[in-house]
């Protein structure tokens, strides 16, 4: 059974609450984890194993003051309230010492929430035997992680927020001798044996055209039909030097000249936050809510920036409750009239790219970004797959992407969870459509 | 909380009397930040936390269980647990191993410190304020900002065969950087691109005099971008400062030769390689002036250490010598999986993620041109500094990186100033074109705590350390849409 993380945050910002002095207000952001990791190679275990974990991150407004910390927590309530206790002593003496701080932003909003997904999960003893015997025959490598994920948020406003939910990720790719692979992620709630011998299969019928030898790109400009797994990689690049307020206003944004009438997207790009894709809390760490849903790009056009509340104080614009870092989350890109039945029609002669790898901005004030394709990326000729291509390396604006070099969106769009697992499992995603581009420069 | 891991290794090893070893990593950090923008406060914060990882070894598969609950029942339960993991993970285990690759080392590590006390908030925060305001050394410059970070991190390691770890590392990084604009064009500079100032070390690491002349340069650096003329396109000899040559080496040389990769278990998430395991011992990585070198020895260098975390003994390697691939980097574990040798290289970014083969301090030694020979000896050429884009292909072969700043070389000598400077290449043809290499007085030590890989994710510490060097026949080119 697992351990009651619900009670045991509410208990210490309960404790947290009540230690604080007259003139002291806090936030309290809640991360907690019971996680199962299985990596895999050549269809074998490389390494497996728990982790079990959680931790508080507290801001201290103390007069003019502003001071974070963050404390690691074993979960035992009266160990934990000692640490806590140091460390707010700890964070007094501090913040008396900082300078004043010109943009505190103390959240006044008191609402409530509380999320709580159930899942249906493969029983531990399991998971090792359930992953790999259906690809005992394959080269079969990536990642399953598993288990209990919770948030919760607390300010002194009154705001208290609570998500949890109990979800799977295997994060996979199975490859031939001749080094070409195919890439798949299957996530959710609830594990489904036939789902998974379903994604399995598709997988072994992709490989049939990886064995056709490859087909060498020449640097120039290509067509190419981006499906909705290869623009994942491109989302991190809205928050990223992206649609922050802040970011905007310090001259970082790579959108600041879309901001400024400079530049322009096409009216078929339209871009959301929209919590309601039900995969992340809509809370931030300081207990404020955003709305369900917020649009960044409607038509091209710029509607808002993501602002937090330090922001708005900043610079005046509203502030619609962003984290500190003004990512944006729950990206959602809007859908089109192109059936992806027709995609590689609509392509003709081109590129299909199923998957990108290591994007990075190569121009930011252009909004230019280098890349390279990856796993299945095929060739494609008068609407038929012709070969898979040799992986090549890009260099193309966003501007040129999602602007006048955008010829169609596809209707269907797939909704990816996060599966990232930096210091933690994640709990975003994204609702994304493939995109049908002209003029797409291939480099190298 | 106070433990006496020797005795919590005990109760592991009780509650799991069937485990043919177990291991115990116990892990502490504590990390403090303060930012200054445009002259005010920004932000001070800090983090602790500590934990521990038990590893078990059953059935030649090790699995492993980590939590921060270190009470008697908690190492009990986490003990279980792990020896489930090795249960259900034994028969499909990726090789039969044994505790030959956990070595029973006694090791003591902490880093050198010239002052062992340090700064309080109100000194860091008043000698960061005065750090932006000598970067914004004009109205065209729009955001100045900096920021010092420290990190203490303690490991300890024990285990049922004797292993008796315990190393402190103690870390520090400032960084400025301005952003200037006039009318459409807009520029950062930075000291020596972004967080690559990282180092082992004590207060000494954060002396705001020294950064107040760096943060005026690189304002006045990132004003003189507004008007310079955009990176030429063409091929030429680009020559590479310290700052990002620490990127090159990291991007085409170190990720490529960790044996992890090689035998394809990152090919999932960051890659496999271009190299093999054939190749190893023969293969002509570049030039005969390349000599790189795994060196954990370099005591302010940020990923120097005593032992892996896995209680391997660091020594000082040859990787490349003389432009031949001799070694590649891979721990113990990897070693026995492919058969070759490797180096003391499997780390983990904390308590809560099992070890890996990552890079640690992997530096090319220095050469014997000068800084001024290498500039006078190129007719058509460009010298680049410090990193801001970075990006390779999966098998760490065709990259493409930008850099701040640049100066075009003309007929031997440093002429106009370029903006937007990129370049892209393939890593085995472009180490063949090194074509000189810098002595010691170009040779540069830098680190970052940022480089990501493994699944689960981990982010971890690596220096890197270079002279400045030249490459011929490079592709270069600027910006724009």
């Amino acid at each position: 059974m697992s351990f009651d993380f619900k009670h045991h945050f509410e208990s210490l910002a309960d404790f947290l609450f009540a230690e604080l002095l007259p003139n002291e207000q806090v936030s309290l952001n809640y991360s907690a984890e019971e996680s199962y990791f299985a990596r895999f190679n050549h269809a074998k275990v490389r390494q497996n194993g728990s982790v079990q974990q959680a931790d508080v991150s507290i801001t201290l407004w103390k007069n003019k003051k502003t001071y974070s910390f963050a404390q690691g927590l074993t979960c035992l309530f009266e160990e934990d309230c000692a640490v806590l206790a140091a460390a707010l002593e700890d964070a007094r003496k501090t913040a008396a010492l900082l300078p004043d701080d010109p943009y505190q932003s103390i959240p006044t909003g008191a609402e409530r929430s509380e999320t709580a997904y159930s899942g249906s999960l493969i029983p531990q003893a399991d998971v090792e035997k359930t992953i790999l015997e259906p690809v005992r025959d394959l080269d079969f490598t990536g990642i399953f992680a598993q288990g209990l994920l919770c948030r919760g948020a607390a300010n002194t406003a009154g705001a208290r927020h609570w998500f949890q939910t109990e979800t799977f990720s295997l994060d996979y790719s199975v490859w031939l001798e001749n080094g070409r692979a195919v890439k798949g992620v299957y996530a959710g709630r609830e594990w489904n044996g036939s789902e998974y011998e379903r994604k399995i299969a598709e997988a072994r019928k992709g490989l049939t055209v990886l064995a056709l030898p490859q087909k060498k790109i020449e640097p120039g400009k290509y067509r190419m039909f981006i499906s909705a797994d290869a623009l994942t990689e491109v989302v991190e690049f809205f928050s990223w030097n992206g649609f922050g307020e802040r970011c905007m206003q310090q001259g970082e944004s790579a959108y600041l000249a879309l901001k400024e009438g400079r530049e322009t997207f096409s009216n078929l790009f339209n871009l959301t936050q929209d919590f309601s894709i039900g995969v992340e809390p809509a809370f931030n760490g300081e207990g404020e809510a955003a709305p369900e849903k917020l649009v960044i790009i409607e038509k091209g056009k710029l509607v808002n920036t993501v602002v937090s509340s330090r922001s708005e104080k900043q610079y005046g614009t509203k502030a619609n409750g962003a984290p500190p870092y003004e990512g944006l989350r729950s990206a959602v890109i809007g859908e089109g009239t192109l059936a992806e039945a027709d995609a590689l029609k609509e392509l003709g002669t081109g590129i299909y790219i199923s998957n990108f790898h290591y994007l990075n901005w190569s121009d930011t004030s252009a909004a230019r970004i280098t890349g390279m394709t990856r796993f299945a990326c095929l060739w494609v000729e008068d609407g038929k797959v012709v070969a898979p291509i040799a992986d090549m390396r890009w260099d193309e604006s966003l501007y040129n992407i999602f602007g006048a070099n955008l010829v169609a969106v596809t209707k269907e769009r797939h909704l990816f969870a996060d599966t990232s697992t930096y210091d933690q499992r994640s709990a975003g995603g994204c609702l994304l459509p493939g995109i049908l581009v002209k003029d797409f420069n291939c480099t190298l | 909380m106070k433990v006496n891991i020797h005795r919590l290794l005990k109760e592991a090893a009780d509650a799991v009397p069937q485990a043919e070893w177990i291991g115990l990593r116990r892990c502490t950090n504590h990390m403090s930040f303060f930012s200054v923008i445009d002259g005010a406060f920004d932000q001070a914060m800090s983090s602790r936390d500590e934990g521990i990882m038990l590893e078990v070894l059953y059935n030649g598969t090790f699995s492993y269980a980590a939590t921060a609950d270190v009470s008697r029942e908690g190492v009990r339960r986490a003990t279980e647990r792990a020896f489930c993991a090795a249960q259900s993970a034994a028969p499909y285990g990726i090789y039969r191993f044994d505790r030959s690759v956990r070595p029973a080392s006694q090791v003591r590590y902490t880093s050198k410190r010239q002052c062992l006390s340090g700064f309080s908030a109100d000194e860091i925060a008043q000698g960061l304020i005065a750090v932006t305001q000598a970067a914004r050394v004009s109205d065209h410059v729009i955001q100045t900002e900096a920021f010092y970070q420290t990190d203490t991190q303690e490991i300890e390691l024990v285990s049922t065969n004797g292993a008796d770890i315990r190393q402190i590392q103690y870390l520090g990084g400032a960084e400025v950087r301005a952003v200037a604009r006039k009318d459409d064009v807009i520029q950062q500079r930075s000291v020596n691109g972004y967080n690559a100032s990282c180092y082992q070390g004590g207060r000494e690491l954060f002396n705001p005099d020294t950064l107040i002349v760096k943060a005026r340069k690189a304002g006045e650096e990132a004003v003189e971008l507004l008007t310079a003329e955009p990176c030429p396109t063409g091929k030429r000899t680009l020559v590479l400062m310290p700052d990002q040559m620490i990127l090159q080496i990291h991007e085409s040389v170190g990720h490529a030769l960790e044996i992890d990769r090689i035998l394809g278990d990152e090919r999932n998430y960051a890659g496999g390689s271009f190299i093999t395991l054939q190749d190893v011992g023969s293969f002509r990585y570049g030039s005969p002036l390349m000599n790189i070198v795994f060196n954990p020895l370099i005591a302010h260098e940020l990923a120097s250490y005593g032992a892996d975390d896995i209680g391997n003994i660091a020594e000082k390697e040859y990787l490349i010598k003389d432009g031949i691939l001799v070694r590649a980097l891979g721990s113990l574990e990897s070693q026995k999986r492919s058969g070759l040798r490797g180096v003391a290289n499997q780390r983990a970014c904390s308590w809560n993620r099992p070890p890996i083969d990552r890079m640690a301090n992997i530096n090319l030694e220095a050469g014997t041109s000068s800084f001024d020979s290498i500039i006078s000896s190129i007719e058509n050429g460009i010298l680049m500094f410090s990193n801001r884009s970075w990006s390779i292909d999966d098998y760490r072969n065709k990259f493409q990186f930008g850099c701040e700043y640049a100066k075009l070389i003309e007929n031997g000598k440093l002429t106009k100033t370029v903006r937007d400077p990129n370049y892209r290449g393939i890593s085995r043809y472009f180490w063949n074109n090194l074509c000189a290499v810098g002595d010691e007085s170009t040779f540069e030590v830098f680190g970052t705590p940022n480089c990501g890989k493994g699944e689960p994710n981990q982010t971890i510490r690596v220096g890197h350390a270079s002279p400045v060097c030249a490459f011929s026949d490079v592709e270069v080119f600027g910006g724009g849409k």
